[in-house]
């Protein structure tokens, strides 16, 4: 059985570990310490090498010269005004969530990696074996299929054409390019929305050379497209939806997941609404970090491509031998 | 090497001086002798209690402080000037003025100038002048310190509640056993060679026959409260008892035999003159002491007696009002004992660090000796407190009932075995009595094929050796097997899209 690497009970995971990381843990709350350990986070203190993360407020906050760096100048103290031992080192402490994040102001004091925060799915590399679904106590998470395009169909560069081809009654697809540029600049971590859709789906009604006749799905309309601009899409592509009103976040569907595709991340925002409803998660708002997602997506795809590349190898082998023995 | 301040011998030569004089011509003058001895005793006695009393709101505050670094806060920030500053012109309830044929007055007086100094800005805000409360301008002297004296006023008016069926005269008495015990212990603690109440003979025997006293009162509260929390807290008391207390006594037996004597004050002498700590010299014995004297005072990890988890509050769950102050209060002395008893064990006692060899340089040497023993041995003890009792706290997750008593009978005697003999070992043939010095710079006793402290610096480095090969001890290359989490490289939020 697998182990967690910290659940060996070994000297080093039940005696020195325990101490050594309430050691880190107490010790970064002295800023003196925590610039020292957050150094690695190339993040100055108050994050001053990445000004352009904070809105004018905090960056006057954090000011060293600001008024509110002033003790004298204040007309309320906070609870964390001063340290016990220098009380004249004085800094502001209040972090005005969701303008200014404790991330940003102080980054050693992240959120651990091993925080179970929103749930995030790579769907790509999800085979709808539904292990987790029935590990949920709750009953949160649920299996759909969905219209979608698939990695290898829209994958470019090595890995291209080997995915399937457009076939009359099957789906298509079109990129938006404004959209697709657009979600560039969404903020996946904060969001409490859907990515914006960058697909235009459509059905396929007839192929005729390099053109195709679809069936928008949008808004009906029947049009002639060039080939080359379709994906082909699939609407038999697995998704889930992931009621986060119920979850517990006890992460039993992470561990019970055999493929590495389900997360818990630990990330917190972006996990509230004004209405239950808000709470149902699609797909696309149960994502990782895109450079996680990236490094997963790409290992998929070149297992999918490769596993193609054999097949079609196999096929024209065989067709050659089958020519070959024709001609004998 | 005596501490330079002695104040017994101030006290004590100050009485004898004066009595006479002040008992000359009176039919007292007889036993003048015995008047002076006596209320000497008595000052000093008393000086010793308070300040061994006192002293323990530092260790209070430490935890406090530890936990709230912890939990990314600061924790209670209840400081001295809430007794000065109120709300609505009522400043801390102005008890002063309830004292009798005005008593009182002066006190109010002093607040009322304080309050008009140190008081609040303005009248503004009258929220914010609320919250200011606890600081002046943000300024605030060990913030929380105060917190220990509002919460022991909070035990000392509330109700006293005895169970209904339960058994009252044990119910009462058990918890004056544990603290009239436990407040016994102090007595034999030196602060230094020149300040403590009082120097039996067999000192370490005494107290650990005294430390052995409370569990039996744990035991009586946990009967009589007639309670299955209590009681299980009670058996669970007495089980654990019987599996740490014999290391315990073997180790102090060890340090016994390493120091040749059953007197603290003459071990910490004994530590100075041969030339090293104990610590040096016996490792694994401070280590058992450590581990032992956790599961004597009921701490984490060896804290299932009162195991909130999982009995409420334990062997304690149907005391309150100031009873629960006294057996709280009588804990954390219980704790600064043990951290006491280390120090002088183990650490030296009053002895600075490196003295004998900071003591030769000239100016420096004169400057260093200055620094008064008492005020070692109390940083001493609440850096044992913080380093080992507080961060073992805050680490390590409670062990079960078996597994205490497994570890102490196949682990912790055998082990405890051992260091009795390693140290008649270390007395009998790695000793050099003639080499024993009681001056500043102290003895060179342990030396060992002619290179000066060999056998310290050994033990030490062989003790160290064995720790870190325990660190190491596993098979690394199967920790890669599964990834579990998503370990962010960037601290979220921190994403901006095209930028990698």
């Amino acid at each position: 059985m697998p182990m967690h690497p910290h659940a060996k009970p070994n000297f080093r995971n039940l005696f020195w570990y325990p101490f050594k990381i309430t050691l880190i843990t107490a010790l970064r709350t002295f800023p003196i310490f925590g610039k020292l350990f957050g150094k690695r986070l190339a993040m100055g203190y108050h994050n001053t090498t990445h000004p352009e993360f904070l809105d004018d407020g905090s960056k006057a906050r954090a000011d060293k010269n600001s008024q509110f760096n002033d003790i004298t100048q204040q007309q309320f103290a906070p609870d964390r005004v001063t340290s016990d031992l220098f009380p004249t080192l004085w800094k502001p402490q209040t972090v005005q969530y969701p303008y200014e994040r404790l991330e940003d102001m102080e980054p050693w004091l992240f959120v651990p990696g091993n925080y179970n925060g929103r749930i995030g799915v790579i769907w790509e590399t999800c085979t709808a074996c539904k292990l987790c679904v029935t590990a949920c106590p709750n009953d949160c998470l649920h299996m759909t299929t969905e219209l979608r395009v698939d990695v290898l169909d829209s994958a470019d560069g090595e890995h291209e054409g080997f995915g399937a081809e457009l076939e009359v009654g099957g789906y298509a697809a079109q990129l938006i390019p404004e959209i697709a540029e657009s979600s560039d600049d969404f903020n996946h971590v904060t969001a409490h929305s859907d990515t914006p859709d960058q697909w235009r789906f459509a059905e396929v009604l007839d192929l005729s050379g390099s053109t195709a006749m679809v069936r928008w799905n949008d808004s009906g309309i029947e049009q002639e497209v060039e080939q080359t601009e379709l994906f082909v899409a699939d609407d038999q592509i697995v998704s889930g939806r992931i009621d986060l009103g119920r979850c517990m976040f006890c992460g039993l569907c992470m561990e019970a997941c055999g493929f590495t595709s389900f997360f818990m991340t630990n990330e917190y925002d972006g996990m509230s609404g004004f209405t239950r409803q808000d709470l149902w998660f699609d797909a696309s708002r149960t994502r990782v970090l895109p450079s996680v997602h990236q490094e997963a997506v790409d290992a998929e795809l070149a297992k999918r491509a490769n596993k193609e590349k054999d097949k079609r190898a196999k096929k024209a082998a065989k067709a050659a031998k089958a020519a070959a023995e024709e001609g004998a | 090497m005596d501490d330079k301040y002695d104040l017994r011998g101030l006290l004590f030569s100050t009485f004898e001086d004066l009595i006479p004089k002040v008992l000359e011509g009176t039919p007292l003058e007889d036993s003048s002798a015995q008047i002076a001895f006596g209320l000497a005793t008595f000052a000093v006695v008393n000086i010793v209690f308070l300040m061994l009393f006192f002293s323990q709101f530092a260790i209070l505050w430490i935890e406090r402080k530890a936990v709230a670094r912890m939990n990314d806060r600061r924790g209670a920030t209840t400081a001295l000037r809430s007794l000065w500053v109120g709300e609505n012109g009522v400043t801390a309830g102005e008890w002063w003025n309830m004292l009798p044929f005005g008593l009182g007055k002066p006190i109010g007086g002093l607040n009322k100038w304080l309050n008009k100094k140190f008081g609040n800005r303005d009248e503004k805000f009258a929220t914010v002048d609320r919250v200011n409360n606890r600081s002046w301008m943000g300024y605030s002297i060990f913030p929380g310190f105060f917190q220990n004296v509002a919460d022991g006023m909070k035990f000392l008016v509330k109700e006293h509640m005895v169970p209904q069926r339960a058994d009252k005269l044990i119910f009462e008495v058990a918890p004056f056993l544990i603290v009239s015990s436990t407040l016994l212990i102090l007595g034999i603690i030196p602060l230094s060679s020149g300040m403590y109440a009082t120097n039996p003979e067999l000192s370490i025997l005494y107290a650990i026959a005294i430390f052995g006293i409370a569990p039996i009162g744990v035991f009586f509260a946990g009967w009589s409260s007639n309670n299955k929390y209590t009681l299980i807290g009670g058996i669970r008391s007495a089980a654990q008892l019987t599996a740490y207390e014999i290391p315990l006594l073997l180790t102090l037996l060890s340090v016994a035999v390493l120091s040749g004597t059953f007197n603290i004050i003459e071990s910490i002498h004994f530590q100075h003159s041969a030339g090293a700590w104990n610590l040096f010299l016996m490792p694994l014995g401070a280590g058992l002491f450590l581990l032992t004297m956790i599961a004597e005072v009921e701490r984490v990890p060896f804290d299932m007696p009162e195991a909130e988890a999982e009995l409420v509050e334990g062997w304690w769950t149907e005391y309150g009002g100031m009873r629960f102050g006294m057996l709280f209060m009588a804990e954390y002395i219980r704790t600064y004992a043990a951290c006491f008893l280390f120090t002088h064990f183990f650490l030296g006692g009053w002895h600075l660090p490196f003295q004998g060899l900071i003591s030769q340089i000239p100016l420096l040497g004169d400057a260093y000796l200055l620094i008064p023993g008492a005020i070692v041995v109390l940083v001493k003890a609440w850096l044992v407190f913080l380093l080992v009792f507080v961060w073992a706290r805050f680490s390590l997750a409670r062990i079960r009932t078996d597994q205490i008593l497994e570890f102490g009978w196949r682990i912790l005697l055998p082990l405890a075995v051992l260091q009795v003999v390693l140290a008649g070992i270390y007395r009998l043939y790695l000793f050099d009595p003639t080499a024993m010095k009681d001056t500043a710079a102290g003895g060179w006793a342990w030396d060992a094929f002619g290179v000066p402290m060999l056998v310290p610096i050994l033990t030490t480095i062989v003790w160290l050796g064995i720790f870190v090969l325990f660190l190491n001890d596993e098979d690394k290359s199967g920790n890669t097997e599964r990834m579990f989490h998503v370990y962010t490289e960037k601290p979220a939020g921190t994403y901006v899209p095209g930028q990698e």
